[in-house]
């Protein structure tokens, strides 16, 4: 017999199936649905077609398909869509899972292991699905010294400094949370955020292998931000401007990792660094100090550190993207919206149905998702194989190469964008 | 988009307390982990840092490096003259640079 639930009986279950039901129905007559009207009291609604949005309007015509797509690219225009949804939080998220899935199966492939291989019977598909089920069922510990308010905040704030992270990443033109002038620095200044919560994560634990770990990360995060810095300057210079979205837009008839291959090597290693990933990962070297700074984590609060560290990779990867390889720029791929969908509407057989308000996207904005998630994953990827191919280095090694021969290259990559610029071969009257 | 992680992410915090056991509390169970040995001493120690001299060229030479973008984002409108101090300021940043390594490098004056 199982040994999971040995006291178990139907008319239990059922009668704490009805609770829950009840409690339910009674909290959302109660509390959710006066709640509901004192928000869209307050929320400025759309006008859509000469009429404006009220909530009883917005009922109707989602029960009319022909009718519901201009509400819903209304919905689309607003910011509370792009932070939630798409260029933002549920796209990265999805980027995220994926790449851990990814991970572990290459990992284990690269080791001759089959890697998770029975949770959703294809190859362990839902794997990601049953370990955030178990995370989130476990008792969170939390030692009896440590200083609570800030221990419990810092998975939270790690998380949310990685989304602030996602929001300064133009996905395709026009398609960003937060298109800010001075975005580049936006990014540094974020990535100097990741330091402070590590340390602080760490010293709150009250435990000696986090604190180890926590200083660790903090050397190891300060003496990579230099070469991080210096190895963009050159991009910075070539293109005159700081935001994310003007630089990738520069990018349309060549990528600058042709002209500035040094500054892009510098950039991928500092941002191995930065993410704590093998041959770099002494904050939480398993074999030396348990798990570094995350070992008095438990439960759910590792589950929000992991995914912020997912969140933050997706974000270096989406950096040098749009920084080298040319963010969405590619040829065009994406075929146009059939013209008779938008003339006839579509016809099946006796019955015709038009539908105002296609296309919901347009061809530039699909092509150019297209080609920034193809090249996110392609770098991706090769942030991903150095952890089964390289051996974890020594601190001593790991600040004198970040200090000596990154800053080194970093100042080569600024003196070759300046002789690219002074020579004309780019610039005004060059290439560009 | 940081104030959404932080209204995503505090919910699955609560509901993991609210569904997740908690019982059979005992107090080795919230001592700090070591590795399964009863843990001696403080957790928060004199902790020798012998890379300390790395931290105060971090405080330097990060301000210093983001002054560059100040005049990088202006270089396409600045004259070509502009340049030359900007070499200067590079090669004092570099010469100190080089002088504060080596003497990080010699272990025993810290």
């Amino acid at each position: 017999m199982s040994a999971i639930a040995p006291k178990f009986k139907l008319s239990e279950f059922i009668k704490s199936l009805l609770d829950n039901i009840f409690w339910i129905v009674l909290l959302v007559s109660l509390i959710g649905i006066p709640a509901i009207q004192v928000i869209l009291f307050y929320i400025e609604m759309p006008v859509i077609n000469g009429e404006l949005l009220t909530p009883f309007l917005a009922m109707t015509w989602l029960a009319d398909p022909s009718r519901s797509l201009p509400i819903l690219k209304a919905f689309m225009a607003t910011d509370m869509f792009r932070v939630m949804a798409f260029p933002g939080f549920g796209f990265a998220a999805l980027i995220a899972a994926g790449t851990i899935f990814v991970e572990r199966k290459m990992l284990a492939k690269l080791q001759l292991r089959v890697g998770p291989f029975y949770c959703g019977k294809i190859e362990g598909i839902l794997q990601l699905m049953g370990d955030g089920l178990k995370l989130i069922s476990k008792e969170i510990i939390i030692p009896a010294k440590a200083d609570k308010p800030i221990f419990w905040a810092a998975p939270v704030i790690f998380v949310a400094t990685a989304a602030a992270f996602v929001a300064l990443i133009p996905v395709a033109p026009g398609w960003v949370v937060a298109d800010v002038d001075l975005g580049l620095l936006g990014v540094f200044a974020v990535i100097g955020f990741f330091p402070i919560i590590t340390i602080l994560s760490a010293w709150s634990a009250n435990s000696k292998f986090p604190f180890i770990g926590g200083i660790r990360a903090l050397f190891q995060m300060v003496s990579f931000e230099i070469p991080l810095i210096l190895s963009l300057l050159g991009v910075v210079i070539l293109t005159g401007t700081l935001n994310l979205s003007e630089i990738a837009a520069s990018q349309s008839s060549f990528p600058w990792i042709i002209f500035l291959p040094v500054g892009a090597i510098v950039f991928f290693i500092t941002m191995l660094a930065e993410l704590e990933r093998i041959p770099f990962d002494l904050p939480e070297a398993e074999s030396e100090i348990v798990a570094g700074w995350l070992t008095e984590f438990s439960g759910m609060m590792y589950g929000l550190v992991q995914l912020g560290t997912y969140l933050k990779l997706y974000a270096f990867a989406g950096l040098f993207v749009v920084l080298f390889l040319g963010g969405w720029n590619g040829p065009m791929v994406v075929p146009p919206f059939p013209e008779e969908i938008l003339t006839d509407g579509i016809v099946m057989g006796p019955i015709t149905a038009k539908f105002p308000g296609l296309p919901l996207f347009d061809q530039q904005m699909l092509n150019g998702t297209l080609w920034f998630v193809l090249k996110t994953v392609g770098v991706i990827f090769f942030i991903l194989l150095p952890r089964g191919v390289f051996p974890r280095i020594r601190i001593d090694m790991l600040l004198s190469l970040g200090w000596t021969k990154l800053i080194g290259l970093a100042f080569v990559n600024i003196f070759i964008a300046l002789g690219l610029l002074y020579a004309g071969v780019l610039g005004p009257g060059g290439l560009q | 988009m940081f104030a959404f992680g932080i209204a995503a992410m505090a919910p699955a915090l609560i509901i993991s307390r609210m569904v997740s056991p908690r019982k059979r509390s005992n107090p080795v169970k919230f001592l700090p982990m070591e590795c399964g040995q009863v843990p001696s001493g403080e957790g928060r120690t004199h902790f020798m840092m012998q890379y300390y001299p790395y931290i105060l060229m971090f405080v330097v030479f990060d301000v210093m490096a983001i002054f560059l973008y100040a005049w990088g984002s202006a270089l396409l409108e600045l004259p070509k003259s502009a340049t030359l101090p900007m070499m200067g300021f590079l090669a004092i940043m570099f010469g100190a640079m080089a002088f504060a390594l080596y003497q990080s490098g010699r272990r025993r004056i810290w």
